[in-house]
Parts: C-alpha cells; sequence; structure tokens
C-alpha cells in the first residue's frame, strides 16, 4: 500500500466533486418538475401524454443506466452532424463539453425515477384535501401549492433522497462520456503507476462522505418539513 | 441516413448477443442467492437485541448504499487479490466472474437485509404468539406462520431488488466480463467503432424485455401467495 | 336565495338524481333525510360543484347556472358564499387548527393576515376550541376536528353552510359535542342545509324537513309534517324502521 499515493489521490478524487454535485444539482432541478408534471398527467390519466410518461418510465427502470448512457451519448453526435450538414453550420461536435451530454443523461433517467416518486406520494394524499380547499375558495393551482404539494413532498421526500444519493452514484459512471468526475480523475491518476487499490479506495471514502452527508442532510429536512405528522407519533 | 444509422444491425446483434445472456444469467443468480443468504443474516443482526450488532449490520447497509457499483467492483477486483496477497495467496488468475459475483453479493445482502428486516416487521407480533399459544414450537411458528406471511410483503421488494442487481451488473464488462455487455462491446470493436448505436439499441431491448418479463413474473407470484393472505383477511 | 331546479346526476349509467327541486331562504335551516343511496349527499356535493351535475339550474342570488355549460368564474363564485362541512373533516393535515380556518380567507379571499387570524380565533372560540389553536389535525379527536370542520365553514361568512353527514364518522360519545355547536350557530340564524341521520337534530333545530329516496324528493314539510303525520308511504316506512317503537315526539 503506496500510503503517499493514497493521501495525494484523495484530493485528486475530492477535486471531481464539484463536477458531480454539479451534474446532480442541474438534474435535479430539469427532473423534479418535469417529474411532478409528468406524475400528474398520469394521475390524471391525461391521453396520449400519460401512455408516452408510463412508457418512458418502464424504459429508464427497465434498462441499464451505462446503457442509456452509451445509447445517448452515441446517438446526439450523430444527429448533431445530421442537422448541421443539412444547414451548412461549421460546428465541431467533438468539442462539445461532455458536461452537456451528462446534464440530458441524468436529468432523462432522473425525471422518469421522480415521475414514479410523485405519483405514489400523490396518490397517498386524500381526494378529500384537494374538495376541502376547493370548498373554502382555493383554486386547484392554490390547493396544489398550498395543501397538496406541501403533504406529497413530505411523503416523498424520502424516496427523492434515495432517487438524490442513487444519481450521485450514478455520476461515476461519467467516465463513459469522459466526464472529469471522482472516479475518472482518480483512475487518471492510478493509471501511471498502477495504484488502483489505493486510488479506488479514495474514490470509495469520498463517496462515502458525500452520500452520507446527503442522507443526513434529507433526514434533517424532512424531520423539520413532517413538524405536523411528529406530533401523531 | 443509412449512412449513419441502419436499424438491421439491432436485429442481426440481438441473436449473436442472447446466447451471453447465460453468462448474465450465471453471475446474476449466483449473486442472488448468495446475496439473500447473507442478506437473512444481516437482517437478523439488525433484529436482534445485541446492540453492536445491529450497529454494526446498519454500518455496513449504509456503506453499500453510499458506494456506486463500479467503486466497489474494482475495490474487489482490486483489492481482495491484494489483501489475500499479504496472506501468501495468489488469487490473479482467478475467474472475472468470480469477482463479479462477490461485489453484487455483497451489494445485495445490503438490500435485501432491509427487505427482509421489514417485511418481518410489517406482520404483526400476535401472529407468533398464537402460534407459540397453540403450541407450535418457535422454529415452527417462524417457518409456518411469520415466514409465508413475510414473503407475501417482501416479494415486491425483492423483485425490484432483482431487477436492480440485474442492470447494475451490466457493470461487470468494466472488468473484464464478457456478458452480454462485453460481448456488445466486442462486436462494437470489431466493427471498428461504426454502427456501435444499434448495438447498444439491441441491448437495451434486451434488457427492457427482461426487466418486463421479470415485473410480470412477480405479478404473477404475488397473486399466487397473496392468496392466502386475502381470504385470511376475509374470514 | 337558492334555488334549484331540476338536478340531474348519473354515475356511470345509474342515475343518483332524478330531477330534483329545491329552494331555500334565508335563515333556513334545512335537514335532508333519506336512506343511504338516496342522493341526498351527491345533491349537496353538486351544490358545491364537488361533483358535475349532468343537468338543471340553479339560482344563487344573483348568480345563474345551467348545469351543463357552468363557467369556472360562476362556480368559483358560488364557492365564495357556500361553505362546506365534510363527513371526513378533511382538515388540511398540513395546516394546524388555526391555519386551517384562515387559509381560505387569506389565500382564497385575500383578506389580510392579521385580520383573518382575528377572524380565525374568534371562529375557533366559537366552537369551543380556543386552547387549540396552534394543534394539528392529527393532535386532536374527531369531534375536536370536526369542530374545526364547522369552525373552518363560519369564518368563511357565507351566505350558506352545507353538512354533509357531519357526525356519521364519529364516536357515539363525541356526536353530542359537534350537535351542540351546529345548534348554536343555527340559533345565530344561519342558514344551513343540512344531511344526517340524526333525528334529534332534525326534529329540535330545523324549520323544514326533505325526504329523499331514489334519487327524487318524496316529501317536505315542518319537522311536524314529517316526523308526526308523514303522508308518504315511504316516508312512514323509513321513519318506522329508523326510529324505536317506543320513541315520540313532543312537538
Amino acid at each position: 500500500m503506496n500510503y503517499q499515493f493514497l493521501l495525494e489521490t484523495f484530493f485528486v478524487a475530492l477535486s471531481g466533486v464539484p463536477i458531480a454535485l454539479l451534474v446532480t444539482v442541474v438534474a435535479l432541478l430539469i427532473a423534479l418538475p418535469l417529474g411532478f408534471l409528468l406524475a400528474l398527467t398520469r394521475i390524471n390519466k391525461i391521453p396520449v401524454i400519460h401512455h408516452l410518461a408510463k412508457i418512458y418510465v418502464s424504459f429508464v427502470r427497465g434498462t441499464p443506466i451505462i446503457i442509456q448512457i452509451f445509447i445517448i451519448y452515441s446517438s446526439i453526435p450523430l444527429l448533431l452532424k445530421i442537422i448541421f450538414e443539412k444547414y451548412h453550420i461549421a460546428f465541431d461536435i467533438y468539442k462539445i463539453n461532455p458536461i452537456w451530454y451528462a446534464f440530458i443523461v441524468f436529468a432523462f433517467s432522473s425525471t422518469a425515477i421522480l415521475i414514479e416518486v410523485f405519483r405514489s406520494a400523490l396518490s397517498t394524499i386524500e381526494k378529500g384535501q384537494l374538495e376541502a380547499a376547493h370548498s373554502v375558495g382555493l383554486t386547484t393551482f392554490q390547493a396544489y401549492t398550498r395543501i397538496i404539494i406541501p403533504q406529497a413532498l413530505v411523503v416523498a421526500l424520502p424516496n427523492i433522497c434515495t432517487a438524490t444519493v442513487n444519481l450521485i452514484k450514478a455520476t461515476s459512471l461519467g467516465y463513459a462520456m469522459s466526464l472529469p468526475e471522482i472516479t475518472l480523475k482518480a483512475k487518471v491518476a492510478a493509471n501511471v503507476g498502477y495504484n488502483y487499490v489505493e486510488a479506488y479506495l479514495d474514490i470509495f471514502i469520498v463517496y462515502l462522505i458525500l452520500c452520507s452527508t446527503v442522507e443526513y442532510l434529507f433526514k434533517r429536512y424532512e424531520k423539520y418539513l413532517s413538524k405536523y405528522k411528529v406530533a401523531n407519533a | 441516413m443509412d449512412k449513419y444509422f441502419d436499424a438491421t444491425y439491432i436485429w442481426n446483434a440481438i441473436p449473436v448477443l442472447l446466447p451471453f445472456l447465460k453468462i448474465t444469467f450465471l453471475v446474476a443468480g449466483s449473486s442472488i442467492i448468495l446475496g439473500t443468504l447473507f442478506g437473512l443474516l444481516l437482517a437478523a443482526a439488525k433484529l436482534s437485541s445485541v446492540k453492536w450488532l445491529q450497529k454494526l449490520a446498519n454500518l455496513y447497509t449504509t456503506i453499500m448504499r453510499c458506494t456506486p457499483s463500479i467503486v466497489l467492483l474494482f475495490l474487489v477486483y482490486y483489492g481482495v487479490p491484494a489483501l489475500a496477497e499479504n496472506f501468501g495467496l495468489n488469487l490473479h488468475s482467478i475467474d472475472t466472474a468470480i469477482f463479479v459475483v462477490v461485489t453484487f453479493t455483497l451489494q445485495f445482502a445490503a438490500i435485501m437485509s432491509e427487505v427482509i428486516r421489514s417485511a418481518y416487521l410489517a406482520i404483526p407480533k400476535g401472529q407468533f404468539e398464537a402460534a407459540v399459544s397453540v403450541g407450535l414450537t418457535p422454529f415452527q411458528a417462524y417457518r409456518r406462520i411469520m415466514f409465508p406471511q413475510a414473503l407475501v410483503v417482501a416479494l415486491p421488494n425483492f423483485g425490484n431488488g432483482m431487477i436492480a442487481l440485474l442492470q447494475e451488473g451490466a457493470l461487470a464488462y468494466t472488468i473484464g466480463l464478457i456478458d452480454i455487455v462485453g460481448k456488445a462491446n466486442l462486436i462494437i470493436a470489431s466493427n471498428i467503432n461504426a454502427h456501435a448505436l444499434e448495438v447498444y439499441i439491441a441491448l437495451a431491448i434486451i434488457y427492457w424485455v427482461l426487466s418486463i418479463i421479470i415485473e410480470k413474473i412477480f405479478t404473477i407470484l404475488e397473486k399466487i401467495f397473496g392468496k392466502g393472505k386475502k381470504t385470511l383477511e376475509t374470514t | 336565495m337558492l334555488e334549484i331546479k331540476n338536478i340531474h346526476k348519473s354515475f356511470g349509467g345509474n342515475e343518483i338524481l332524478k330531477g330534483v327541486d329545491l329552494a331555500i331562504d334565508k335563515g333556513d335551516v334545512v335537514v335532508i333525510l333519506g336512506p343511504s343511496g338516496s342522493g341526498k349527499t351527491t345533491l349537496l356535493r353538486c351544490i358545491n360543484f364537488l361533483e358535475n351535475a349532468d343537468q338543471g339550474h340553479a339560482t344563487f342570488g344573483d348568480i345563474q347556472v345551467d348545469f351543463q355549460h357552468v363557467k369556472k368564474k360562476d362556480v368559483h363564485a358560488i364557492r365564495q358564499r357556500v361553505a362546506f362541512v365534510f363527513q371526513n373533516y378533511n382538515l388540511f393535515t398540513n395546516k394546524t387548527a388555526l391555519e386551517n380556518v384562515t387559509e381560505g380567507l387569506i389565500i382564497g379571499r385575500k383578506i389580510p393576515k392579521a385580520q383573518a387570524v382575528e377572524i380565525g380565533k374568534k371562529a375557533l372560540d366559537k366552537v369551543g376550541l380556543s386552547e387549540k389553536y396552534d394543534a394539528y389535525p392529527s393532535q386532536l379527536s374527531g369531534g375536536q376536528q370536526q369542530r374545526v370542520g364547522i369552525a373552518r365553514a363560519v369564518a368563511l361568512n357565507p351566505d350558506i353552510i352545507l353538512f354533509d353527514e357531519p357526525t356519521s364518522a364519529l364516536d357515539p360519545e363525541l356526536v353530542g359535542e359537534v350537535l351542540q355547536v351546529m345548534k348554536n350557530i343555527a340559533a345565530e340564524g344561519t342558514t344551513m342545509l343540512v344531511v344526517t341521520h340524526e333525528m334529534g337534530f332534525a326534529k329540535d333545530v330545523a324549520n323544514r324537513v326533505i325526504f329523499m329516496d331514489g334519487g327524487v324528493v318524496v316529501e317536505e314539510g315542518s319537522p311536524h309534517d314529517i316526523f308526526v303525520s308523514p303522508k308518504e308511504e315511504r316516508t312512514k316506512k323509513f321513519l318506522k324502521r329508523v326510529i324505536p317503537e317506543d320513541y315520540t315526539f313532543y312537538i
């Protein structure tokens, strides 16, 4: 065991954290509202859209994320190439920063996961809550923002936490898109002297710290949000 | 268009890939069996009254939950032989599949320990007490009364765990296992990286169909095992 | 004040309301009786647009509605004047008792918060829950929750309050406190339309009783008309079933 390398590479791995977090945050910013809206289409059985949403969810849940990455990472350049050639746009598609692909891939998969999370959370809220809101003169929009969503959020939070942790973990697959995140950075450092054991130990520790911190923060927030439920317990 | 994308490559790739499902199934199946056994032990530890055992099992689950599969895979692949070397063992020449099975056994056990624990807790204590009160031994009570009921509760989560394992298993190619993903990469390499997209789509179709089949099987199983539960409730 | 004409409503080919007429004046306390499945609850829910009636007309003060072509604006306007008390309370589980009462005032009616809180506290005092402003629904008994539900309706200062079987989800020993609160607000001159199985309340508090069966109004009149000298055979049969033999009314 090369302890000197172990220590140095820990900071190399740590320097990949901002990229991993950036990808996670951007993916969630897209996936949370989109997932919620699509969950509403599923609950209210909006024609066509809710069937498409169902197929979309089934695809994402049914295929490994690495294969989703392969597909998106190899199809988007193809599509862009065709479009750019058709309109004679001079643009080198191989110069696109891989982080854009990462945003698309992880937003794509997180949205599907969150549709299911919100769908099951919304289905636990009684219809009477909406009726009561209507009966005191709230509009449907007000009823959702003030009554339904705050309640559904508390129900959904543990699952949103799991989805977030899984998302952070999934960014480790960014290597397939040459995304310089935690895993890739440490691995590259290890390539020089074949110090793979040390490098992966470092990566392991960084994810452990990162994910347990995120879990802790979610737990704190959950406690804060569900004060009306704690009273019951 | 057909210069870049040719759908016939998808249909040509599927029959080439399918035989390699055997490897995928073998690795996943072994991990599921071993992982469930280890998960049972972990669940027992979590439910035991021994504080440090509980803590240890919970710590293990947290660590597994926070570790990406690919990191665990490489940690096992590089770490276990390095560790064994200290004891004078040479593990460098053993089959890659072993490392894959070890990795996913460790991971699946963490998932299963939670599935088993929550299923066990979902069964009212009175069931066990009633069983013992009519003269069953504790072991008989667990086997004949508690286990069948807990199974129904655990079934959907077990199914989800299996699908998750199958998908995480797709990463085994990274340490050189030639399962369907590994084979797909070989096909692509032999095409000098052309038409990679079609081969990946073929892979996605195979996985998608597989997941849907597993889901359906579990829905049927739930119906079969759930039957007893319903008649119990209504009588 | 409120007039309903020829209201019809079906659920999946099953006609629940088969042309009901109803007229309520200011200050009326009208009780609707009838066996379960007679359409009483559906009638109430249609009046507040919790269900969309298939046909019929409603006149509410100066607002006229054809149930076949309902305008969103009219729905909102009528809901501002009509309050609803639910069978299973439907308190907002994420809000305290006081917030439950003020929510409609602040958000729905745009009343300033300080003023809304004052109205809310007064309403909760009226139902005897001065100690429970900050309690969440999960901390209240069923009877207390329903009293918050009534306070929530009263605070809106509506033209009419609709009560949908307000005591039928309660344990028997909690029914009394809710009925007492309803009696109190009736005594203040609140216009009320009540669906209930509490014959005592109908007898003591109502000034008009409507008997419904099979989606139509069978008979209506004063409590004396209905309980002491019912004309229709179906009314007699129903009363015989729900009121014990030796029960006598002193009116």
